[in-house]
């Protein structure tokens, strides 16, 4: 389509002063009310022969009229097409330039002419034409033969406004109207209502104003809905791109943290980690022998005495609990794992930082395949501040959730619950396990009690600077409420009392108590990370690629 | 499986018969020794007794780094043990995230027997028996019965 092609015509009726009745200058028109005047919208149909002088933005538009014709032979042929009575020049003010929009039918190349050239000496902005007789429909293309006019078409070029052809019908529709408001305002249809409000001298006439693309309204609304998308686009990316940012520091925070040992990735329950094997090649791997220490002598005392264990000692004093069964299980006899028991001088045993041993095969597997805790009391195996692979976005989402989690029991904790006095350690005393360590209800107890002598046993560097919220997760006061694992080398296992023992009526009543008060602080059992993330719906983790830090 | 857990079922066995807990009873198929059945009296202070509950307990190939899993193949009217065919329990230390090797099955076994008499409501896996047992324990109690005289006699 070509520019400035017109796209509709609005035809309707105006009404202003005679100007050389009033004092002033008038250059505003009234249009009149349609039930009491001639209107007509033309949207389709419209042929653009010329779009000469169109102006970007500024649609032509003037008074209607038809031009006056010079030949008398014209002006013969004329009288079937146009009322004697239509508006001419003669029927507008004189010497006002008004806007014109001239009218005319197209009956022979030579009268044409004639119409063009009246209306290049007036101030037309538009031209109208129509073929009396032709089809309807469409009015043919400028190629078409039926408008030429014998000159090569140059009269596209001289004239100075542009051309539009209408259909037939709606070329005489505008005839007719013309022929009705080119007098007097009392010859009106409808004067009525008209002759009431009107001087009597005022002009009454037809007006056209021509819509072409660029001024149309379907174009600004593409403008202004390319805009809104356009602003929408820069929100979306620039709200993805902060958090990008954000998640950034925060991965990098994360990092920091890890490395210096203020978070443990795995202990906190935030991601399963491994054991790279040249980590466990460093762990120390001996031959078991039960005369290296008398277990009897080691044993009640309290574990702190386990931090001067020199790494060189390698003594067997492995697991000093402060638990009483802790000190029968103190030489560790039996692995863990397999169950059977350490032979002396022959068995290799591997000890991990945590001074528990167990048979290579059996650990070996378990940390480069599962964990990297230890599966008696959670240490974990790697050095502080050894970080793993790569710091997801997963990874921080959830450190945050378990850490908000954390604090939120911590503070109801404290509300509910002042601190049980025994220990230090106890200053957040209901952390809710189950997110910390992977440790529950009947298990948490040997992670509790265990896990209170972890201070003891990790990387004192590691434990001490950790910020309360975050140790809480492995301060477990439950190991004070019930000092009674249930994991004891199988040898003992008759003098053990085992808290789920229902015999054991009155610790068991209250044990169960105290699980579901922790149960009660919004525990909610958390996968590892990984898992998490596959079951998690497609369009989830779309949206969490563009909006990282989205909940 | 390895022979690693084999030799560490075959021991835990061993044990269990040594000192089975009150009220079970092991039966336990060299054959197949990842699938154990154990019969299971209601204990006396629960509602559930004089039930006598058929549970199968198998052992992931994974074992002892894996939880063994529990399903009653008797019905019973528990919050901790889903209505349908597998009747599976996954709580506390049969979580996969909260086993750990050292971890045994006597414990597991003793686990539910407490269960059995006084279910953990926060972490049931059957929320509208967990609510009835909560709210309308007398409903609750009628229930139970009715279940174990049904079906577990």
């Amino acid at each position: 389509m070509p520019s400035h092609s017109a796209q509709s015509i609005e035809i309707y009726t105006i009404e202003f002063p005679d100007p050389y009745k009033i004092s002033y200058h008038n250059d505003k028109f009234i249009t009149l009310p349609a039930n009491a005047s001639f209107q007509l919208p033309i949207t389709e149909n419209i042929q653009t022969l010329s779009n000469k002088d169109v102006q970007k933005g500024s649609d032509p538009y003037g008074i209607l009229y038809v031009p006056d014709l010079t030949s008398d032979g014209c002006k013969k042929e004329e009288e079937q097409y146009v009322a004697n009575n239509v508006t001419r020049r003669a029927n507008l003010p004189e010497h006002i330039e008004y806007a014109l929009v001239a009218v005319a039918p197209w009956y022979s190349a030579e009268c044409m002419n004639e119409y063009f050239e009246a209306a290049r000496d007036a101030p037309v902005k538009a031209f109208l034409v129509y073929q009396p007789g032709a089809a309807a429909g469409m009015p043919p293309p400028v190629s078409d033969s039926s408008w030429l006019m014998g000159d090569g078409g140059t009269w596209k070029a001289q004239n100075t406004f542009p051309t539009y052809a209408i259909v037939p019908p709606t070329g005489a529709l505008i005839m007719k109207g013309l022929s009705e408001y080119s007098g007097n305002i009392t010859d009106l249809p409808y004067n009525e209502t008209l002759v009431d409000m009107f001087a009597d001298t005022d002009y009454v006439r037809l007006w056209a104003t021509i819509g072409t693309e660029s001024g149309s309204q379907l174009p600004s609304l593409w403008v202004f809905l390319v805009i809104v998308l356009g602003l929408l686009i820069l929100a979306i990316v620039g709200t993805s791109s902060f958090m990008h940012l954000m998640q950034r520091r925060r991965r990098n925070d994360l990092q920091r943290r890890v490395i210096n040992g203020e978070v443990d990735l795995e202990a906190l329950g935030v991601k399963r980690l491994t054991v790279p094997q040249e980590y466990l090649d460093k762990l120390p791997l001996y031959v078991y022998t039960s005369s290296m220490e008398d277990p009897e002598k080691a044993l009640p005392t309290e574990p702190p005495q386990a931090h001067s264990n020199t790494p060189t000692g390698r003594r067997l004093s492995a697991p000093d609990l402060p638990q009483p069964v802790s000190s029968t299980a103190l030489s560790q006899p039996t692995c863990a794992i397999c169950l059977d028991d350490f032979v002396a001088n022959e068995s290799r045993v591997r000890e991990l930082p945590c001074r528990h041993i167990f048979h290579p095969d059996c650990i070996d597997t378990f940390l480069l395949s599962n964990s990297s805790l230890c599966p008696m009391c959670k240490t974990s195996v790697l050095p502080s501040g050894y970080c793993p692979t790569k710091i997801t976005n997963n990874m921080v989402r959830r450190e945050r959730m378990i850490t908000r989690m954390n604090r939120n029991a911590a503070d109801r904790a404290h509300t509910a619950h002042p601190a049980p006095p025994q220990t230090a350690d106890s200053q957040a005393p209901l952390s809710p396990r189950r997110t910390s360590s992977g440790f529950g209800s009947i298990g948490s107890r040997i992670g509790g009690a265990f896990n209170g002598s972890r201070r003891v046993f990790s990387a004192p560097d590691r434990t001490s600077n950790r910020p309360s919220e975050i140790e809480m997760g492995s301060n477990q006061p439950a190991a004070a409420l019930s000092p009674v694992p249930e994991t004891t080398p199988p040898n003992q296992q008759t003098t053990t009392t085992d808290p789920t023992n229902p015999t054991a009526a009155h610790p068991h009543r209250r044990e169960w108590a105290r699980q579901r008060a922790l149960a009660l602080l919004g525990t909610h059992h958390v996968a590892p990370a990984d898992e998490e993330e596959s079951c998690e719906p497609r369009w989830k983790r779309g949206l969490r690629k563009i909006f990282p830090g989205f909940r | 499986m390895s022979t690693g857990a084999k030799k560490r079922i075959m021991k835990e066995y061993a044990e269990c018969a040594a000192d089975t807990p009150a009220g079970m009873k092991i039966i336990f198929d060299e054959q197949n020794m990842t699938k154990w059945e154990v019969l299971l009296d209601g204990p006396d202070q629960s509602i559930y007794a004089g039930g006598h509950f058929k549970l199968e307990i198998t052992f992931p190939n994974e074992y002892p780094f894996k939880p063994p899993v529990v399903s009653f193949k008797t019905k019973i009217y528990h919050p901790n043990v889903s209505n349908d065919d597998k009747g599976s329990m996954c709580l506390g230390l049969l979580r996969p995230d909260e086993w750990k090797p050292p971890n045994k099955v006597v414990s597991v076994l003793r686990l539910i027997q407490t269960l059995l008499i006084e279910p953990d409501i926060d972490d049931s896996i059957e929320p509208s028996i967990a609510n009835e047992y909560k709210e309308n324990r007398k409903e609750f109690d009628k229930n139970a019965k009715d279940w174990v005289k049904r079906y577990a006699k």
